[in-house]
């Protein structure tokens, strides 16, 4: 059997692309990385290995704890760690979340081509950084008003239909149906409140952007019809999260957990592994605020969407539904939600912990969509500014291998310092125009160099590794034409 | 950039090493470093101090609140907190702090979001000069 020697983590290839750090003292489960041996090599060179192995370590946690093919090194939990843990006897982690909770990414079509925009660019793209807000202080589409709060946080997309920003279609093609029942709005903190109040419908910054893209290929034409996806067609992808609210409520809920659970923190052997034990009223708390969030940044991600079907309408004026602005599908990459998985051939009820990894519903499963239910749950895989991006489907293997899961993206090679060192913003800018096209426009030189495409991993190869587990197909890839960010 | 604070290296993330002769200076050097790690150039004047105190049981949770605080009123008051100073005593079981910052209008400078703190590797050590820390921010 092929071995990959990592420091102190030994890892046997099982199968091709399936790599087990075989379970020892303090470890619940193996842990498994999916990854060919030169993503290996990049996901070994921090501490991702080291950190996929202490996961392994919180209570409850089943079959594995996994990495996917874009991990890298986090904080607690790597990001591309996806853990399933006991609903009943586990626990529940808010670092095996993230700070941003549901951060993700939507796409929306349009039945424009790439020759519509040509030498129109710059138009758009001023026009978008207009009108979407980014970057720090840049206020939101909305203010936050209570009402507009409370609403936003228990109804998600509800709420947003019923204010005139979302379509009856938008609900139906976003996971969930963009919205949380278990949401409860008053378990979150005035802070958190306080901190979203002014974001509702914002970027932020660092690797979140907004991009115009074209199709440049197509994989499977049949479920690219299903999605309505083909050769040259312009779509938008949208990538953020739920802002500062979603932090605070992490931040709030890791405190509280150091004080009041610091005994379950001893046997751990990280901190920001932090979890809380399973059926305690702080697990509860936390779902509940962590589910509020959630709708939040969905309502985040709906906002921006109007305000760029808004943009597309005035910049080719036509009324957007003209255009064709339907969403595709919008889908989470940093949470965790109580799902029913075959573990060990019976079903039992666990918290998904996907961290930095996408949901990847096969075909027929009840959760995906009517309308994508015999082709698969549409996933977004973004890239870098230079690579482009994927739209795959479920895979019919993710419900046994990854518990309905798959990667969320290019994954990071290098630190943001680094990055500094080696890029400027401007240089990227204008190479990025010159030679692939492609407009960028940000608030921040800064975070341009911090997201060069060179910082990233090869998407090509993340996607191919999910396509060979057959846990995420891919279906279409896009490049982009214009990118905003903060 | 100072000597009391150096960025780090973290692959997705930015992490803050710093250093103080007391353990107040310390902590206000991690907040220095914080916002150093949000704005390349930070403005030498402009904006108004405001204070900020808290209390915890130990050293770290009263940094993680106080770095958490400084975010909070980053977010609420629109500003990017600079030149941090703060002092931090024993009080009985716990620890205080009183602190405060210059607040630079994000209006003014070109600042990119800093998600959060993290206890993620956090470290808080006296030396033979002072005290060290290390903290991990998510970005």
């Amino acid at each position: 059997m092929t071995t990959f020697d990592a420091g102190d983590v030994t890892l046997s290839e099982v199968e091709e692309f399936v790599w087990e750090i075989a379970r020892e003292d303090g470890m619940n489960t193996p842990a498994r990385v999916l990854a060919s041996e030169s993503l290996l090599e990049a996901i070994a060179d921090d501490d991702t290995l080291r950190q996929i192995r202490n996961v392994t370590h919180l209570p409850g946690v089943v079959e594995h704890a996994l990495c996917m093919p874009d991990g890298h090194q986090g904080y607690g939990f790597p990001v591309g760690g996806v853990a399933a843990i006991d609903a009943e006897n586990g626990c529940i982690s808010p670092g095996g979340v993230g700070f941003d909770i549901n951060c993700g990414v939507r796409m929306v079509k349009t039945n424009l081509e790439y020759s519509d925009i040509t030498g129109r660019e710059e138009e758009l793209v001023d026009a978008l950084f207009d009108a979407v807000p980014t970057g720090l202080g840049g206020g939101g589409v909305v203010t936050g008003d209570a009402e507009t709060m409370t609403g936003a946080l228990e109804r998600g997309l509800d709420w947003a239909h019923e204010a005139g920003y979302a379509t009856r279609d938008d609900l139906k093609h976003c996971e969930d149906g963009g919205y949380r029942p278990d949401a409860e709005p008053e378990k979150v903190s005035q802070k958190a409140t306080d901190r979203g109040r002014n974001q509702l419908g914002s970027l932020g910054s660092g690797n979140h952007f907004l991009e115009v893209q074209r199709v440049t290929d197509i994989y499977r034409d049949d479920v690219a019809a299903t999605y309505g996806l083909e050769a040259d067609q312009l779509v938008v992808l949208i990538h953020c999260g739920s802002r500062g609210l979603g932090h605070q409520v992490c931040s709030d809920y890791l405190r509280r957990i150091e004080e009041e659970h610091a005994d379950f923190l001893d046997d751990l052997p990280d901190d920001n592994l932090a979890a809380a034990p399973a059926g305690s009223e702080l697990a509860e708390d936390y779902y509940g605020a962590m589910c509020a969030a959630i709708n939040f940044a969905w309502v985040n991600r709906q906002l921006i969407t109007h305000q760029v079907r808004e943009t597309f309408a005035d910049v080719f004026d036509t009324p957007w539904p003209e255009l064709g602005m339907e969403l595709l599908y919008d889908v989470s990459h940093n949470i965790a939600k109580r799902e029913t998985h075959e573990v060990e051939g019976e079903e039992r009820e666990v918290f998904v912990h996907r961290k930095g990894a996408t949901r990847a519903f096969p075909a027929g499963h009840p959760e995906v969509p009517t309308a994508y239910r015999d082709a698969g749950q549409p996933v977004i895989i973004p890239g870098s500014m230079g690579a482009g991006s994927y739209v795959l489907r479920g895979g019919a293997e993710s419900m046994d291998r990854t518990f309905g899961s798959t990667a969320h993206g290019a994954g990071r090679l290098m630190s943001r310092t680094q990055a500094k060192r080696e890029y400027r913003g401007e240089e990227i800018r204008s190479d990025l125009r010159e030679h692939e096209h492609v407009y960028v426009k940000a608030e921040s030189g800064a975070t341009i160099a911090e997201e060069a495409p060179g910082v990233y991993k090869d998407v090509d190869e993340v996607v191919r590794v999910s396509e060979a587990l057959g846990i995420g197909d891919t279906v279409a890839r896009t490049f982009p034409v214009l990118n905003i960010k903060g | 950039m100072t000597d009391a604070y150096t960025l780090r290296e973290h692959t997705a993330d930015v992490a803050v090493e710093a250093r103080g002769p007391t353990l107040g200076a310390c902590f206000a050097a991690v907040a220095d470093g914080m916002a150093a790690a949000m704005c390349d150039e930070i403005p030498a004047s402009g904006g108004e101090r405001f204070a900020l105190t808290a209390r915890a049981t130990t050293k770290k949770r009263l940094l993680y609140d106080y770095l958490d605080d400084l975010i909070y009123e980053r977010d609420v008051r629109g500003v990017l907190p600079v030149d941090n100073e703060a002092t931090v005593a024993r009080d009985g079981d716990g620890w205080t702090l009183d602190a405060s910052a210059r607040g630079l209008s994000l209006a003014d400078v070109a600042a990119r979001d800093l998600k959060a703190v993290t206890f993620s590797q956090m470290q808080i050590e006296e030396r033979a000069d002072g005290w060290e820390a290390y903290v991990v921010f998510d970005v």
